[in-house]
C-alpha cells in the first residue's frame, strides 16, 4: 500500500495516531456525583488528567455567615452526605470548644456510637460502589442491605435517614429510644460475623486481586506533600489517626487499633477500609457496654449561642480523613467566618499525578479508591 | 481460582434466603415514630411568637398575626401561616423551638406533586394535615 504520509506520522505500524481529549462526567455514574474529569489520552494512555470541580458548590461557608450557629448544623449534614453525623459533630465541637462547654457523658457516648456507625455505613457505600465501578454488581447489594440496618437505626434515633441534624451545640437532640442500644449491639454482633462473608465474596477473588494490586501506587512522601489524610495516608505506612493522636470527645476511653499498610496501592486502601470497619465495630461494642444508665443529653447551654470573640480550629477523623472547622467569631450569634477543611477535596488533589501515564482502564479504579463525596469536594 | 469459587459459592447460598426488599409503594412503608414528615399546624395553639420563622434556616415559614378579636384578651392570634415546601429541608428546628407545639411533625412523607405551586402549603392545608402526628416534638 502506498501511503503518502511521512514515516514519523505513520510510525512502523502504518497507523496514524493522535492525542484526544476525553471528557468524563460531570454526569457519569463512576464519579459519584457531579464531578468532571478531562483526560488527554494518547491511545489508551492518559497523558494528563484535569479534575474540574464546583458543580455542586452551594457556598456553605458563605451561607454560614448569615446563619445562627444552630441553623448551620443542618447545612453541615449536606456536605459529606454519607457521613452527616461526623459533620454535625465537628461543627458542634468547634463551637463547644470556643464556648468551653461541658458535654454530658451520655451525650458523648451517643455521639461516639453514631459517629462510628456512620463510619461503617460510609465505608459500606464505598465498598459497594467501588466494586460496582470496577464491574462487580453483587457486592453493592450486600453493602446496601447492611447499611440499611444502620440507616434504620439512625431514623429511629433522629427521625431522618440521611440528613440527621442530630447533634446540637452542647449535646444531642434525642436520647436513645427504648431498646435502641440493644439493637445497636445486636447489629455489631451480626456484622462481626457478616464481614467475613464480604471477604469471602470479594477479597479472595483472583480477578479482583489482580485488577487492583499495584494500581494507583504512591509513596509516603507524596502523600505527605499532598497533605492526604485518612485511609489515603495510612495506606502508605504513616500511622496517623486523630482519634488516637489527638483524642477528641471520649475516644481515649476505647481500645482500638489504627490499621496501616505500606503498599500504597488500591488494594491496600481496600483492605484498610474493611479493617476500619472492624475497628469501628470494636469501638461501638465498648461504647455500648460502657453506656451510662441515665444522665442528661444536653449540657448547660446559654439560650442564645454567642461564642466569645476569637477564632478556633478543630479537626476530627471523618470516614474520609481529617475534617476540620475553622470559626472566627466576633462575639455575635453568627460566625464572622467559617472555613471547612474537607478531606475529600484535599485527597482529590493527588488525582492528576496518579493518573499521568496510567492506562485508561485504571482511571475509574484509581478515582474510586480515593473515596470522594462530591458534596464535600465542592461544599 | 479458589477465591473465585468461594465467592460463587457464597452467592449461590444466598439464593435461597428470604428477600430483604420492601414492597413499597404497594405496601405502605412504616417509618419510626420520630420520623420527620410534613408538618401539622394547629392555629388555636399558636401564640404568634415568631420563633419558628426565625429559626428556620431556609426561611420558608411566612406568618402574620392579628390582634385578638376579643378585646378583653391580650396577645395575638395567627392570621396566615405558610410553609414553602419547595425549600423546606425538614430539619426539625421549627418544631423544636415552638413553645406551644403548635407546629409539629407528622409521619406523612409522600410529598411529590405535578406542580410547584402545590408545594406552597397554607394554614388551612397544614391544619388539615392532621393524620399520623408525631407524639414527641
Ligand atoms: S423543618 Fe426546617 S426548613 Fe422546614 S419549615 Fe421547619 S425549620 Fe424550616
Ligand atoms: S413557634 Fe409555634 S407558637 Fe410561635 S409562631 Fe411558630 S407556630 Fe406559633
Amino acid at each position: 500500500m502506498n501511503l503518502s504520509l511521512p514515516e514519523e506520522l505513520t510510525g512502523k505500524t502504518g497507523l496514524r495516531t493522535e492525542e484526544m481529549i476525553l471528557n468524563v462526567g460531570p454526569q457519569h455514574p463512576s464519579t459519584h456525583g457531579v464531578f468532571r474529569l478531562v483526560a488527554k489520552i494518547d491511545g489508551e494512555t492518559i497523558k494528563e488528567a484535569i479534575p474540574v470541580m464546583g458543580y455542586l458548590h452551594r457556598g456553605t461557608e458563605k451561607l454560614a455567615e448569615n446563619l445562627t450557629y444552630t441553623q448551620i448544623i443542618p447545612y453541615t449534614d449536606r456536605l459529606d452526605y454519607l457521613a452527616s453525623m461526623t459533620n454535625n459533630y465537628v461543627f458542634c465541637h468547634a463551637v463547644e470548644t470556643m464556648m468551653g462547654l461541658e458535654i454530658p457523658d451520655r451525650a458523648e457516648y451517643l455521639r461516639v456510637i453514631v459517629m462510628e456507625l456512620q463510619r461503617i455505613a460510609s465505608h459500606f457505600v464505598w465498598w459497594g460502589t467501588y466494586l460496582l465501578d470496577i464491574g462487580a454488581i453483587g457486592p453493592f447489594l450486600y453493602a446496601f442491605r447492611d447499611r440499611e440496618t444502620i440507616i434504620e437505626l439512625f431514623a429511629e434515633l433522629s427521625g431522618a435517614r440521611l440528613t440527621y441534624n442530630y447533634m446540637r451545640i452542647g449535646g444531642v437532640k434525642w436520647d436513645a429510644p427504648p431498646g435502641w442500644i440493644d439493637k445497636v449491639s445486636e447489629f455489631v454482633q451480626y456484622m462481626k460475623k457478616e464481614l467475613d462473608n464480604y471477604h469471602r465474596l470479594v477479597s479472595g477473588n483472583e480477578i479482583f486481586v489482580n485488577r487492583l494490586t499495584g494500581v494507583g501506587t504512591y509513596s509516603r512522601e507524596m502523600a505527605l506533600d499532598y497533605s492526604l489524610s485518612g485511609v489515603m495516608l495510612r495506606c502508605t505506612g504513616e500511622k496517623w489517626d486523630l482519634r488516637k493522636d489527638e483524642p477528641y470527645s471520649i475516644y481515649d476511653r476505647f481500645d482500638f487499633d489504627v490499621p496501616t499498610s505500606t503498599d500504597g496501592d488500591c488494594m491496600a486502601r481496600y483492605h484498610l477500609r474493611l479493617e476500619e470497619i472492624v475497628q469501628s465495630l470494636r469501638i461501638v461494642e465498648q461504647a455500648v457496654a460502657q453506656f451510662p444508665k441515665d444522665g442528661e443529653i444536653m449540657g448547660k447551654v446559654p439560650r442564645v449561642i454567642r461564642p466569645p470573640a476569637g477564632e478556633t480550629f478543630v479537626r476530627i477523623e471523618a470516614p474520609r480523613g481529617e475534617l476540620g472547622v475553622y470559626i472566627a467569631s466576633q462575639g455575635k450569634d453568627k460566625p464572622w467566618r467559617m472555613k471547612l477543611r474537607r478531606p475529600s477535596f484535599v485527597n482529590l488533589q493527588i488525582l492528576p499525578d496518579l493518573l499521568r501515564g496510567e492506562n485508561i482502564s485504571n482511571m475509574i479504579a484509581i478515582l474510586g479508591s480515593i473515596d470522594i463525596v462530591v458534596g464535600e469536594v465542592d461544599a | 481460582m479458589l477465591g473465585f469459587a468461594k465467592g460463587l459459592g457464597f452467592t449461590l447460598k444466598k439464593l435461597t434466603e428470604k428477600s430483604v426488599t420492601h414492597k413499597y409503594p404497594d405496601v405502605p412503608y412504616p417509618f419510626p415514630p420520630r420520623f420527620r414528615g410534613i408538618q401539622h399546624f394547629s392555629p388555636e395553639k399558636c401564640i404568634v411568637c415568631n420563633q419558628c420563622a426565625r429559626i428556620c434556616p431556609t426561611e420558608c415559614i411566612q406568618l402574620t398575626g392579628k390582634s385578638h378579636p376579643d378585646p378583653e384578651k391580650k396577645g395575638k392570634i395567627i392570621d396566615t401561616y405558610d410553609i414553602n415546601f419547595e425549600i423546606c429541608i425538614l430539619c426539625d428546628l421549627c418544631t423544636e423551638v415552638c413553645p406551644t407545639e403548635a407546629i409539629v411533625m407528622t409521619n406523612n412523607f409522600e410529598l411529590s406533586t405535578y406542580s410547584r405551586d402545590e408545594l406552597f402549603k397554607n394554614l388551612k392545608w397544614l391544619d388539615d394535615n392532621n393524620t399520623n402526628v408525631r407524639e414527641e416534638n
